[in-house]
């Protein structure tokens, strides 16, 4: 059966520490904006972490919540590209082709999340961090969207791997950086479709929502959540 | 005074034969906004876009709304000179050829903002729909592809709409001409001679044009529309875009015309033909649209309150209350509350009236198509990622350089083709045994034309 | 070539013109297709106008809209099939947005079918010499005979004055 790529995100664990977004960074050579393009609202974080929070010290309700590309079966971003750049693939991902985008913003706007960023400039790397880049991840120029792509790369060498080795995919063989990084595994990562897969069973938890699932978009990503942020408060 | 078919000819042709040192300040001024403009995007072509003041979630804020607002602009010649020629409102002879000229020019503006705007504009071509090596063709589903086929049939039938009845005021150029004017308007006539025949297939041929056009210009700014209602945006993903696009297109295309009579009236010394009742007329239209537009405005802001829906509310008190308070309520006073009095009061439509009321009616309508992108853009479902807009130097400069760029094409043209159509003025004219032949628009037995 | 022509103040003097004119045809030895007429504006209601008047454009035009709306769908449908990528789960072919770029190409097929009509029918571009003149943009209206024999020329000239010509004239045509 075909592999379907999904991901479980516990906020019942994630303690805000943001070290996916800094290893999803390192690993798809998404360069830092600097303070006066962050200051202008450029700033990209494929995986980011939302913050709210309400009331103030000793007792403020805070809720963490990571927010990546949700990869949507029916993804909003996809029918709105003019060349196909933005498509859904056989195995549930939606991928950017960066060299077919021309960069029109569409589905950046079409998107519910607003995960996906512009390259308005071409990216800099201060030296000697031009030579941390990862050689499996293109880098992207000026003009182009990229987002979170469950480091196909990654999925892609792992499958390779496999199909040489002429064997199925096991769970947990490979995951995202952002779920390699995670310090408390509030990020789970794998294959849907696999019934015994550690996501497809978190995904089938009762504490799991989806992210503004009420528009319809189908997202890949499950976030489990054991309450409501009243119950937060309570502890 | 009595207009005879020669005078006609005399009084249309002259501003061909003789301009004012006041009309090539007007040239050059044009020109270099639009040379600034063009210095603008190569400068942005170098830079990069993010010389621009857009960011994440903005994505599109004035080249869309120049796009939007250009596009509008458009439907005011198409629609007005077709849906006259339809139903024989003969008081439109004068006014036809400025509005079509309008309209051409105006959908070639709004076609090459969208190529400007891309993040890799050289790659623009991909749009186009052709067997491509890459074994890929444009998306049909995505709305912007339907853009690129609207506006091109848009501009294409504009165009030739346009050109059409422009073929016996070329030959008439070519009678008048001598040397090398003479030469390039026997080109331009293309051999045209005034046989029964010709007219008949040219008159078929516009009657064609004319019942096409106007379900073409519907859809065209109709599918502009769904550029936003195809989305999921909160405000954006409303039906009523459709018809609000196509009413607010017609209500700016409407002032833009006016106040080109207004302005070709003044500097082309055609006060004979572009006469108060004309202003009067057009003056009405644009009352009744101002009223529409009013209609749709009231009946989208109500549904969205009336629902409550938090990420379509957050839009909403942005605009009407918050950061964006001081537009939206420009905008209200500009598209209604200005004009509307203006118009509806006999005394004060006249010309001056008119050009006034249309004025703010173009700066309102262009609030407005900015008030509909960028709120809703800056506030979508996740209140993390709400932003913040605001232009740069680069923008204002080519929005100024679109300006610049409609005002040279149209003084060009102006310079080049007969504003009025001289064969029709001459139609308007004929009398059949004493009677005129064509039903006067005020119902008085009198020759039709200028008196 | 060789034009006899009378200039007319109006569409009536233009029709009895016309009407002198194919009365004299066989008896001048000329032909109908020689009758030239021609005027600065088109004018409705008279015989010599009406007649021209034709359906064969709109049918054009229908069938321009038909082969473009054909040609929307096969565009559409093929290229969509061909390639196949899935887009947001909607189908490959959706009936709603390729709808859109067949309904935007019958217009243009209707558009452009109209504008080839207007040109082969009008008879344009014409690069040779045409018989005009500068009154009639004037507001007179030309009507004459084009090389018609040399000996029918004084008897054609008698009958275009008849019919209420301003002025008789002769032109070998001007580009």
């Amino acid at each position: 059966m075909a592999h379907k790529w999904g991901l479980v995100v516990d906020l019942d664990r994630c303690t805000g520490c943001e070290a996916c977004v800094v290893a999803c960074h390192a690993e798809n050579n998404i360069p830092t904006a600097g303070e006066d393009q962050a200051a202008r609202g450029r700033a990209k974080h494929w995986i980011r972490v939302e913050r709210y929070w309400e009331g103030d010290f000793p007792n403020p309700k805070i809720r963490f919540q990571p927010v990546l590309c949700q990869q949507c079966d029916e993804a909003p971003c996809e029918p709105v590209c003019p060349t196909y750049a933005s498509y859904h693939t056989p195995e549930g991902l939606n991928s950017q082709v960066y060299n077919r985008c021309i960069g029109t913003r569409f589905c950046a706007n079409a998107c519910p999340y607003n995960v996906r960023f512009f390259n308005y400039y071409n990216p800099q790397w201060d030296m000697p961090l031009h030579l941390q880049l990862n050689p499996d991840v293109s880098v992207r120029t000026v003009g182009i969207m990229e987002k979170c792509t469950f480091c196909v790369q990654r999925i892609k060498a792992a499958e390779i791997q496999a199909e040489a080795e002429k064997r199925d995919l096991k769970d947990g063989e490979f995951t995202t950086a952002c779920a390699q990084s995670c310090a408390s595994k509030a990020l789970v990562f794998g294959d849907l479709n696999d019934p015994n897969s550690e996501v497809a069973r978190l995904s089938d938890s009762n504490r799991g929502t989806k992210l503004l699932g009420e528009l319809g978009t189908k997202p890949n990503v499950t976030y489990l959540e054991r309450g409501t942020w009243e119950d937060a408060k309570h502890g | 005074m009595q207009s005879t078919a020669e005078q006609i000819e005399q009084d249309l042709l002259r501003p061909l034969f003789h301009s004012s040192w006041k009309y090539w300040v007007a040239v050059a001024l044009a020109a270099s906004l639009l040379l600034a403009g063009v210095a603008a995007f190569g400068y942005q072509l170098y830079q990069g876009i993010g010389v621009w003041g857009l960011n994440s979630p903005v994505f599109w804020a004035f080249d869309i709304t120049n796009f939007v607002f250009w596009i509008g602009i458009s439907h005011a010649g198409t629609l007005i000179s077709a849906i006259l020629r339809l139903t024989n409102a003969t008081w439109r002879r004068p006014v036809t050829r400025c509005a079509e000229a309008i309209t051409v020019f105006s959908v070639l503006i709004g076609a090459i903002i969208p190529l400007c705007h891309l993040g890799r504009p050289w790659l623009a071509f991909w749009m186009i729909p052709y067997p491509s090596e890459r074994h890929i063709w444009p998306n049909f589903r995505s709305p912007l592809a339907w853009d690129f086929f609207a506006i091109s049939t848009y501009l294409t039938g504009s165009t030739t709409f346009l050109f059409l009845p422009t073929i016996p005021d070329f030959a008439a150029v070519r009678d008048a001409a001598t040397g090398f004017r003479k030469k390039v308007y026997r080109i331009l006539a293309l051999g045209w001679q005034g046989t029964p025949r010709q007219w008949m297939r040219l008159e078929t041929a516009m009657h064609i044009m004319a019942v096409v056009i106007v379900p073409v210009a519907v859809s065209v700014h109709t599918i502009v529309s769904w550029d936003f209602a195809m989305t999921l945006v909160p405000m954006w993903h409303s039906s009523i875009f459709g018809p609000y696009f196509v009413a607010g297109a017609i209500f700016s295309g409407i002032a833009a015309l006016i106040l080109a009579m207004a302005l070709l009236r003044k500097f082309l010394h055609l006060e004979e033909y572009l006469r108060p009742i004309h202003f009067e007329n057009l003056g009405k239209l644009l009352l009744t649209m101002s009223l529409l537009w009013f209609y749709f405005t009231f009946a989208e802001r109500l549904t969205a309150w009336y629902g409550n829906s938090p990420p379509e509310m957050a839009v909403f008190w942005e605009s009407i209350r918050k950061q964006f308070a001081p537009l939206f309520w420009t905008m209200v006073v500009c598209n209604f509350i200005i004009p509307v009095p203006l118009l509806a009061i006999k005394r004060l439509r006249t010309i001056t009236g008119t050009a006034i009321a249309s004025a703010t009616v173009v700066v309102g309508m262009w609030l407005e198509r900015f008030l509909i992108v960028v709120p809703a853009l800056e506030h979508k479902f996740l209140p993390y990622s709400w932003g913040t807009y605001r232009p740069t130097w680069v923008e204002d400069t080519l929005m100024a350089s679109s300006f610049g760029m409609m005002a040279l094409l149209y003084l060009l043209f102006s310079k080049f083709v007969p504003m009025i159509s001289i064969w029709e003025m001459k139609v308007g004219l004929q009398t059949h045994r004493g009677v005129p032949v064509v039903a006067p628009a005020d119902g008085h037995v009198a020759l039709e034309g200028p008196q | 070539m060789n034009a006899l022509y009378g200039l007319y103040p109006d569409a009536e003097g233009a029709q009895r013109a016309v009407d002198a004119l194919r009365a004299a045809s066989s008896e001048l030895k000329f032909n109908a297709q020689q009758i030239v007429i021609v005027s600065g504006e088109p004018h409705e209601g008279y015989d010599f106008t009406d007649s021209q008047a034709t359906s064969a454009p709109y049918r054009w035009a229908v069938l321009g809209a038909a082969v473009g709306g054909t040609t929307g769908y096969l565009l559409t449908t093929i290229s969509q099939k061909s390639y196949p990528i899935h887009t947001g789960g909607m189908s490959i072919t959706p009936a709603w947005t390729n709808g859109i770029i067949i309904y935007e190409m019958i217009m243009l097929g209707a558009i452009l079918t109209t504008l080839v009509v207007l040109l082969i029918g009008a008879r344009l571009p014409n690069f040779k010499p045409v018989i005009t003149d500068p009154e009639v943009g004037k507001g007179k209206i030309l009507v004459g005979v084009v090389d018609p024999p040399e000996s029918s020329q004084p008897e054609l000239e008698r009958r275009l004055r008849l019919a209420g010509a301003s002025q008789v004239k002769q032109s070998a045509g001007t580009l």
